[in-house]
């Protein structure tokens, strides 16, 4: 076993000094006067932490109180986060028994790609630490980081003795990262077992046995954030404030507006649009107003494309709108701009496509007939404001997609705009559409279509050649029921055809609750559960299908997430994945 | 499905229970946990999973410096700075930001980029399939504008060639026919015009994205501070303009939790009681940590003005135009000519003076 030999010797006192000294933003308690440890003396560990011999059993009894006790130890762990250690160790019984959090035997040192370090550490082998030695060695792990970015200490299952003084044990999984005190990316992952108990209301831990304990490390950050020093940075209202609390998303579109061979970007937001026009010197300014685009604001997905053949970017932006009596119409219509070549935008009518409403978010372009006019397909999601899917794992209550049908120019070349063909395309489909992607999927000539579909399942609309589509979801092994939020085509196995990637909604709190519910439903159900709990899904391109690819192979451990991207971040030859993630983190500030 | 992953809610799993069942959560509980500045889901950060080139994945997000908290919805993966690399925007919902990501990884695995025009069908290609074969490697990109979630490609495909010194590219052109255009060497730009058999190169045209603001701020040295709002103890907004005092001003951001900040709080109290220097400083703490903050500024500081970092009003600039909060350093201080202009950044506890 190795073991710090100096931990008697490593106090508050010291620990605070270093940060003070050397790690700007480095917290501790904010006024408190910090305090001599206990002797830190080696302890005894138990074999295992013993199961509740008489468990609660209610499904709903045990949930409630793992929730409660997860919720303590979110807010433990942000305390932890701002390394407020004195306050920190208020979660740990005085009489606490625990593997420390450094001075481990190394188990393994291994290279991974990009230069990542992993280090495996051989924590069973070690001995315990009573509560200080357990602070100190937290306060020595994290003590000299420049920040800590991110801290987790998840419940990914518990038990609980029944009675009055209700103790519990549950399986913790403890997630750290953030930068250290050389400027390099860290990451540690933990997983044990721990006894918890309940004493006047408060959760106190008094073993914690860890059987895994990771280190990850890279010298620097693959990416760095530039937003500020390029013009694109904007901060507005916290969600949640009366300026900021809508549940519909805003998007983003990539193109070159003013035909000089850089990307600009249009931004829909629910306070203004900004279209950036990228300038020589690596910035954009945003010029929304002054070229045309500037409202209305509140857009949802919006694509560029040259609508009307005329060699330019066009702009079409999504926008929630529903029918109303007498044919009249709420909220808002999708607009299309038309660029006049020089990035100039107006605001045209857009065909009897354009004046129906749709509760619009992902816009694809594809060109569905052949006919060479860029078509759009519209998701339509539904109102979240006023209704509900009205099943978790089929629901046909959403607003109906459109398929936009371009009708070209007419002979003095003006643009005539869309008219809407989904019903005759058969894909008038009432899901909750999020989002869809194209591609020719069974390689015979014409735009195929996969729509992801929030609590349901998706489909995959293959195009016959004639205008209309059939579903393919099912022969293609592509139903995916679960929550779809995003979709995106690439070949993520290096055969040379096109795989599919799928993002799903996924939760701790799910799974932990279908471990439980196991012998109580049948294997079916549990299956789809599991399923709806599991995060996102890859399908690789098989012959004539796809076929899923195994969650061991990672890639798909995302947990509510939305919009995948596939594209070669190391420039090896392959696609990698980067998904965006997360419903919305409340917190105003945080402390880096 | 999400029965229970608030991240930093502070008091109770009252909304997490509350939201097992089909009742309309979201409409029932906006204006309540989110105002207060709780989380559904949060701190699900932004995932980056690198392929071993057969299929499987390595979780690298943690060491992206992309995994921003702020719950992206859209992201634009294109060669933002034409280095060859893929950089990355992505559109947050948390307070609307934008970010950019600018790729740090180099290009010397090789890369080429490919722009592609039909001339049978839509001339932009959009549904192109593009087969790229470098060494060992081969890989497929469509030509997607609309996918992922509400997010919009850019029209160019850029491939890595894993440190081989050219690729050979096939197209299938919308309408099905497939096309070979033969070998194109490592860093080439590339048009490709369908029935042309041949690759039009075209010239670079880099820009490069400038180094980022120092760390959480949004101004460096040598911008002027115009005139911002922040909260009084009482909640209200009040406007500072730094230059109204005529007197260099040192702009502090500190918060509760931050021990060195609060230890400074008595040093910060005696330059601002002294002739020729004013303090502001600003207590950036979340809504829940506020009390926390006023009593200790009473405590060290009772002379120091309060300030706290509140939410932006539409038209008012704010503090939030002067640092950005999810990535600000603390302590830090802004040194201020007596025209507001920023003529040093501290970082961490300020020294006497």
């Amino acid at each position: 076993m190795h073991r710090r030999t100096d931990s008697t010797a490593w106090t508050s006192a010291m620990a605070l000094a270093l940060c003070l000294a050397s790690t700007p933003g480095c917290g501790g308690d904010g006024g408190g006067a910090p305090t001599e440890p206990e002797k830190d003396a080696v302890l005894e560990l138990p074999g295992e932490i013993a199961a509740p011999d008489r468990p609660v059993t209610s499904v709903e009894a045990v949930e409630d109180e793992t929730e409660a006790l997860a919720d303590s130890l979110i807010e433990f762990a942000e305390v932890l986060r701002k390394r407020r250690f004195d306050e920190a160790k208020e979660w740990f019984s005085p009489e606490l028994v625990a593997h420390a959090a450094v001075g481990h035997s190394e188990a393994s040192r291994t290279a991974l790609p990009l230069g990542v370090e992993r280090i495996k550490y051989d924590v069973e082998a070690s001995a315990g630490v009573g509560r200080d030695g357990f602070m100190d060695s937290l306060r020595s792990l994290l003590g000299e980081w420049r920040s800590v970015d991110s801290m987790l200490w998840k419940v990914k299952g518990a038990s609980f003795q029944r009675g009055r003084s209700r103790w519990g044990r549950l399986d913790l999984k403890i997630h750290i990262t953030g930068v250290d005190a050389s400027g390099g990316m860290v990451s540690v992952h933990g997983r044990g077992d721990a006894r918890v108990t309940r004493t006047r209301g408060r959760f106190l831990l008094d073993q914690l046995l860890l059987h895994k304990w990771e280190v990850e490390r890279r010298s620097a950050p693959i990416f760095t954030e530039v937003a500020a020093s390029t013009g694109l940075a904007h901060t507005w209202a916290r969600f949640g404030t009366d300026a900021n609390n809508s549940f519909h998303w805003n998007g983003a579109a990539a193109g070159d507006v003013d035909g000089d061979g850089d990307w600009d970007l249009f931004v829909p937001s629910d306070d203004q649009n900004f279209l950036y026009i990228a300038q020589p010197d690596g910035t954009w300014s945003d010029e929304a107003d002054e070229r045309g685009v500037g409202s209305p604001d509140r857009g949802t997905g919006a694509v560029f494309f040259d609508c009307d053949n005329d060699g330019d970017q066009d702009l079409m932006v999504g926008h929630t709108g529903w029918p109303l009596a007498g044919g009249k119409m709420g909220g808002e219509r999708c607009r299309i701009f038309l660029n006049d070549g020089a990035g100039q935008f107006t605001d045209a009518p857009g065909g009897p496509g354009l004046q129906e409403p749709f509760v619009a978010y992902t816009l694809t372009v594809f060109d569905f007939d052949g006919d060479g006019w860029l078509d759009v397909h519209v998701c339509g999601y539904g109102r979240v404001d006023v209704e509900h899917n009205n099943s978790w794992t089929e629901a046909t209550n959403g607003s109906p997609n459109g398929l936009l049908r371009n009708l070209g120019t007419d002979a003095e070349g003006r643009f005539l705009g869309f008219e809407n063909v989904a019903a005759a395309a058969g894909i008038e489909d009432v899901r909750w559409s999020y989002a869809a992607a194209s591609a020719d999927v069974d390689l015979d000539g014409d735009a195929d279509l996969y729509v992801a579909n929030d609590y349901g399942s998706n489909r995959l609309w293959i195009n016959q050649g004639d205008g209309t589509f059939v579903d393919g979801s099912e022969d293609q092994g592509v139903v995916d029921k679960g929550s779809g939020m995003g979709a995106s085509f690439g070949d993520l196995t290096g055969d040379g055809s096109l795989d599919l990637y799928v993002s799903n909604m996924s939760s701790t709190a799910g799974s932990r609750i279908l471990g439980r519910l196991k012998e109580d439903i049948d294997a079916e159900t549990h299956a789809l559960l599991k399923k709806l709990a599991a995060g996102n899904s890859i399908f690789t391109r098989d012959g004539d299908a796809f076929a899923r690819v195994p969650g061991e192979q990672g890639g798909i451990g995302a947990s509510w997430a939305w919009s995948p991207a596939l594209f070669d971040v190391d420039l090896d030859g392959d696609l990698d994945v980067f998904c965006t993630n997360g419903f919305v983190t409340g917190e105003l500030a945080f402390d880096t | 499905m999400v029965a229970s992953s608030c991240s930093s809610a502070p008091e109770s799993g009252k909304f997490a229970r509350e939201e097992v069942g089909n009742d309309g959560f979201l409409a029932r509980h906006n204006g309540q946990i989110f105002a207060e500045g709780r989380s559904f889901s949060g701190n699900e950060r932004d995932k980056l999973f690198l392929n071993d080139g057969a299929g499987s994945f390595l979780d690298l997000s943690d060491l992206s410096g992309a995994d921003s908290p702020n719950d992206g919805r859209a992201v634009i993966a294109f060669d933002a700075d034409d280095d060859g690399d893929v950089d990355l925007f992505v559109h947050e919902t948390q307070r609307e930001r934008h970010a950019m990501y600018r790729n740090d990884l180099g290009t010397a695995p090789g890369f080429v980029k490919i722009k592609l025009r039909a001339t049978t069908g839509n001339a932009e290609a959009i549904g192109a399939q593009v087969e790229v074969v470098a060494g060992d490697r081969k890989v497929s990109q469509v030509l997607s504008r609309g996918a992922g979630f509400i997010s919009c490609q850019a029209p160019e495909l850029i491939f890595g060639l894993g440190g081989a010194p050219a690729a050979t590219v096939t197209v299938r052109w919308p309408g099905g026919a497939v096309e070979a255009f033969g070998e194109v060497t490592l860093g080439a730009r590339v048009l490709l015009v369908e029935g042309a058999s041949e690759a039009e190169a075209y010239g670079a045209a880099p820009r490069p994205l400038p180094d980022p603001k120092p760390r959480g701020l949004l101004v460096s040295v040598g911008d002027r501070i115009a005139p911002f709002e922040v909260l009084d103890a009482a909640g209200a907004p009040v406007l500072i303009d730094p230059a109204a005092t005529g007197e260099r001003v040192a702009l502090n951001l500190w918060a509760s939790y931050c021990a060195p900040c609060v230890a400074e709080l008595p040093l910060l109290e005696e330059w601002d009681a002294g002739e020729d220097m004013r303090v502001i400083a600003v207590s950036v703490d979340a809504p829940s940590d506020r009390t926390r903050a006023l009593e200790l500024l009473s405590q060290r500081a009772p002379a120091l003005g309060v300030h706290l970092a509140g939410d932006p009003r539409p038209g008012v600039r704010s503090i939030q135009d002067v640092v950005d909060l999810a990535r600000l350093p603390l302590p830090t201080t802004l040194m201020l000519s007596p025209d507001g202009t920023v003529e040093e950044i501290l970082r961490g506890p300020v020294e006497p003076r």
